[in-house]
């Protein structure tokens, strides 16, 4: 491959699944978060 | 009878149904083409701009819209004004038009399934789909009776779409969604794997990601990418407000929103990935360049893929099964979430139960979509298709965005309401982006598209053909709209109560 679809190619997989990862990672950890409060809120 | 309003199982499930419905034919089969012809790799910059500046934006604004409302379109839009409940059923009526021609064509998706054991379609693909499959007719106007073949691949579509909407939300449509959507992602996983590793993959990759940064000066570029970020995402077609309104009270909106929007882009550029590695794998086969061979939509998926398929050293039918068997899990997700806009819409207005709406809205649209299963089925569903996107789903998208940003003023309002209930705040960037950017590049959007229309006749179809089905299918819409408006809901009222707005009163 040539190095300027390369770098394309790095940039959407770093932008468009990379951001996609870390919102991931949110939502569980925002999951999580909840489920605690809740058990804490029920004790 | 009073029945209790569906809800998701949770929130992962509604994000997967999303996720469903965003990613469709057009993911696997537009995008790569678009982004080949738009500058190729330099395509990303706009594509980028266009998805954080409309994409995202407008859809936090439909979950925030459905949310909040707790209805389906046009009561969502009837509980700020009882005058736009209409637009509502302009956008229902958008989707019920797409989706008489959608269920036909994942019918023939799911033939090609079947017609993927033993490489069925032979040494000319092309000769197969038009006249063995199709039996397409020699023109426009001549309907040529009912090709049987396409009769019962869509009526096999439309019992098992039927069944899935008939269980429900949560038992039906999210059901569907936990189990298809990963399937799908690891078919793709394996397509785009078997194709880096063909020979000449590599001649296909460089095609499609070589930026040509002077592509970007060109203002029809950026109008691609705006158009492909809109129709992907599936905005404006009142899908997102329906799903949003079946989702608990306390719900993260901004976190689910960006989801979606990126699961539905990274999607179509791993299939991009994989969709121009086999081209290029087919190009180096032909000894053709790869402009000789590419290809979208309809001939991509029915005529340049089975030709690939029957290069490939081996597994012929496997590779067929997964590429075909792919499209029909993403077809199937998306005509689920577009029936289940119209079903939720008729379930309010007329106070019917879930299975009523069900039968009414599959009833009338299988009966519609019996025209696109004729012999002459593909001419009209190219020409409904192409006026239904181009004139409808962007002028809906425009007078959306204008009302709720500009005549009824419910930004404010709707960015409260998602800031309360979500980890991530969304700022001004969202208000600037709803109330300058979106609606100038749709009106640039929609002027493109009037200009092309009315300086080059579209396709080689007759002009009572384009008037009829085109024209006259877009301008109908928003009158069927203010028709159903007129009518008096079944209990005279509005299930909507969340927006606490009466008449044209602002919140």
């Amino acid at each position: 491959m040539n190095t300027g679809a390369i770098i394309m190619l790095l940039i959407g997989a770093v932008g468009l699944w990379g951001g996609l990862i870390l919102f991931i990672i949110h939502f569980f950890s925002a999951a999580k978060k909840e489920a605690q409060a809740e058990g804490e809120d029920s004790e | 009878m009073e029945e209790q309003r569906d809800q998701w199982g949770g929130k992962l499930g509604f994000i997967l149904a999303a996720i469903g419905s965003a990613i469709g034919l057009g993911n696997i089969w537009r995008y790569p083409y678009i982004a080949y012809e738009n500058g190729g790799g330099a395509f990303l910059l706009p594509y980028f701009i266009a998805l954080v500046t409309a994409g995202i934006p407008v859809l936090i604004l439909e979950y925030a819209l459905g949310h909040k409302s707790r209805s389906a379109a046009p009561f969502a839009f009837r509980s700020i004004s009882r005058r736009w409940e209409w637009l509502g059923w302009w956008q229902i009526g958008g989707s019920f038009v797409i989706m008489t021609y959608y269920i036909v064509i994942i019918g023939w998706v799911l033939s090609y399934c079947y017609y993927s054991f033993g490489t069925q379609w032979g040494s000319d693909p092309d000769t197969f789909f038009n006249e063995n499959y199709l039996g397409l007719t020699d023109s426009f106007w001549i309907v040529g009776g009912m090709q049987w073949k396409v009769v019962l691949a869509t009526a096999i579509v439309w019992a098992f779409t039927y069944w899935l909407l008939r269980r429900g939300v949560s038992k039906g449509i999210e059901l569907a969604a936990r189990i298809l959507i990963p399937t799908l992602v690891v078919m793709i996983t394996i397509i785009v794997i078997r194709g880096l590793t063909l020979p000449g993959a590599v001649k296909g990759l460089n095609v499609l990601l070589t930026p040509d940064f002077e592509a970007i000066l060109d203002p029809s570029v950026w109008v691609a990418a705006y158009g492909q970020i809109f129709f992907s995402i599936g905005v404006a077609f009142s899908i997102m407000i329906t799903y949003s309104s079946y989702l608990p009270r306390r719900t993260d909106l901004s976190n689910s929103a960006f989801i979606v929007a990126l699961s539905n882009t990274g999607f179509e550029f791993l299939a991009a990935l994989g969709v121009f590695s086999v081209l290029g794998f087919l190009a180096t086969q032909q000894n053709a360049s790869i402009d000789e061979v590419v290809t979208q939509g309809v001939g991509l998926a029915f005529v340049a893929f089975p030709q690939i398929i029957n290069e490939l050293p081996g597994l012929n039918s496997l590779f067929g099964l997964l590429f075909f068997g792919a499209l029909l899990f993403a077809g199937i997700t998306s005509a689920v979430s577009i029936l289940e806009c119209g079903i939720a819409g008729v379930k309010e207005k007329f106070n019917l139960t879930r299975t009523a709406a069900v039968n009414w809205m599959c009833g009338l649209c299988a009966l519609a979509s019996i025209l696109y299963a004729t012999k002459g089925g593909l001419y009209y569903l190219d020409v409904v298709d192409h006026f239904v996107n181009n004139f409808g789903l962007v002028l809906v998208a425009l007078v959306e965005v204008v009302l709720l940003a500009w005549v009824l003023r419910q930004l404010r309002v709707l960015q409260n309401h998602v800031n309360e209930r979500s980890y991530i705040r969304i700022g001004n960037w969202w208000i600037y982006a709803l109330g300058i950017i979106t609606p100038i590049l749709l009106i640039v959007v929609m002027g493109f598209n009037f200009y092309n229309e009315l300086t080059t006749r579209y396709g080689d179809y007759p002009l009572s053909g384009l008037i009829i089905m085109g024209w006259g299918m877009a301008i109908g819409l928003p009158i069927i709209g203010f028709i159903l408006q007129a009518v008096r809901s079944r209990d005279g009222s509005s299930p909507a109560a969340g927006m606490g707005t009466t008449e044209d009163e602002e919140v």
